[in-house]
């Protein structure tokens, strides 16, 4: 997200499941486990989400899209 | 004629305003919903007795003993065993199945058959046992919607065959199986027939004498009854022939100490797939909600479920823009409405949306069926959003999920 902006779930969920990230994500290939965690970042302030086409866009709180 | 708004009554969670709107459940594919009387017959447990049963001879002891007793006899009424030796309560489906997986007796060269469309519980016991044992393992694979070709299982049991296991209704498609015509094929062929019932039993009236099935396994928690609890139905003959999955407390009528040895004498079943402490009050919930599921009759819920699956197939079928997976036709499916939404690839966001916007609780993601997400091309990443239905839910819910939908549809234009 620091490097890309906004993301759709769909493009993280296919960063996720990528061969750079399958360490550190290895619940990831059902895809809810991760949306539950995002979802906590954005009660916890960190992320915001907004829907727009293609899904929810998620972006660090403070970064202008 | 049943009184629906009062069994919607029976359920207290309904009750329930989150940000200040009720609930729409349609999770009970997942998990049901209890009703009073099943909390409290469980509360009656903790309150009354929260004694051993089975081993106790104080007052206390013998009550949880009788209603232990009750509630087995009452789960055999509910799927028409034969004998309520033949009723094993275990603690999900997935147990049960994995029961029948490691248990059963297969000789070297055997095979065991198995479908595209099994939940993983369906499927993998029985891979890691062909796996273990080095035995063959063919995989019968559905149509797209979830139907079967009753050929393909005639080339796939084959005379090698010693077991089958088959999800008798899908958690994806909601199709169900053809159950009695695959036991014939079987039992023709010598095999042993294992059916995953976990979303069958809850919705439709079940008979294992008239399907024949050898085993079955049911989820307790998907129709009404406690968390933590299931049931594994099988043959008393099969059961008596079977290994033990568990062995300990309970499942001996004698153990003797000879020469420096322990020598054990194990009992049949039930008594020798339950061992150890059981969730006394996990099974004195599972015996009030098959008799509540008895008292409103299983012919009635499976009605009322086809009406209300009816109306949502009929208006879902005219929104653009919606992927219905399996049949379209109500007739062929069980209470499950299994979609994906075109513009929006990931499911876990339709499904964050229904439960943030419009307090709808409905489940996203693979739902334990990689290998039939996989055949359909869909990434299990992505997902499939399941709207599943119950004895409780009625045409307004109906009515706030598809205009939740609709909601969803315009507000992802922007």
């Amino acid at each position: 997200m620091e490097d890309k902006g906004p993301l759709t779930t769909a493009e993280i969920l296919q960063a996720a499941n990528s061969e750079a990230y399958r360490g550190i994500c290895d619940e990831c290939v059902g895809g809810d486990s991760f949306v539950a965690a995002a979802n906590q970042l954005v009660e916890m302030g960190l992320v915001t989400k907004q829907l727009r086409k293609g899904g929810y866009h998620w972006q660090r709180t403070g970064v202008s899209a | 004629m049943t009184d629906w708004k009062r069994i919607r009554g029976d359920f207290p969670v309904l009750s329930r305003l989150i940000r200040g709107k009720p609930i729409v459940y349609l999770d009970s594919a997942c998990m049901a919903l209890k009703p009073r009387q099943v909390i409290r017959a469980m509360n009656d447990y903790y309150e009354l007795q929260s004694a051993c049963g089975g081993r106790s001879l104080h007052t206390l002891g013998k009550e949880v003993s009788d209603a232990v007793h009750v509630a087995r006899e009452s789960m055999c009424r509910f799927i028409n065993a034969s004998d309520s030796r033949e009723c094993i309560w275990t603690k999900n489906a997935t147990e049960s199945l994995n029961i029948v997986a490691h248990c059963v007796e297969l000789p070297k060269g055997s095979k065991i058959v198995t479908t595209s469309l099994e939940h993983h519980s369906g499927s993998l016991p029985f891979v890691e046992r062909a796996r273990h044992d080095g035995l063959k393992l063919e995989v019968v694979k559905s149509r797209d919607d979830g139907t079967f070709d009753i050929e393909d299982w005639k080339r796939a049991i084959d005379s090698d065959t010693r077991l089958v296991s088959v999800v008798h209704s899908s958690n994806v498609t909601g199709t169900v199986a053809p159950l009695r015509e695959i036991v014939e094929i079987a039992h023709d062929r010598n095999a042993l027939v294992v059916s995953d019932d976990a979303q069958y039993a809850p919705h439709h009236p079940m008979d294992v004498r008239s399907s024949d099935v050898d085993f079955s396994a049911i989820s307790i928690h998907k129709m009404c009854g406690p968390t933590g609890m299931g049931l594994l139905y099988g043959k008393l003959e099969h059961l008596e022939s079977m290994k033990m999955f568990v062995t300990g407390g309970d499942t001996v009528s004698d153990v003797r100490f000879e020469d420096g040895e322990i020598l054990p004498t194990y009992l049949g079943p039930p008594a020798k797939f339950e061992a150890g402490l059981q969730n006394y009050a996990g099974i004195i919930g599972s015996g009030a909600a098959v008799d509540y599921l008895t008292s409103v009759g299983m012919h009635n819920v499976e009605h009322r479920e086809y009406a209300l699956l009816r109306a949502t197939l009929r208006q879902l079928k005219d929104i653009k823009g919606i992927r219905i997976i399996g049949p379209d036709d109500p007739d062929l499916r069980s209470g499950v409405v299994t979609f994906t939404v075109d513009e929006i690839r990931s499911a876990h966001d339709v499904a964050l949306f229904l439960s943030e916007e419009h307090n709808i609780m409905c489940r996203s993601g693979w739902h334990c069926t990689g290998p039939y997400h996989y055949q359909v091309g869909i990434p299990p990443v992505y997902g499939t959003v399941r709207a599943s239905f119950y004895l409780y839910n009625n045409m307004d819910d109906v009515r706030t999920f598809l205009h939740a939908l609709c909601d969803l549809l315009e507000s992802s234009m922007e």
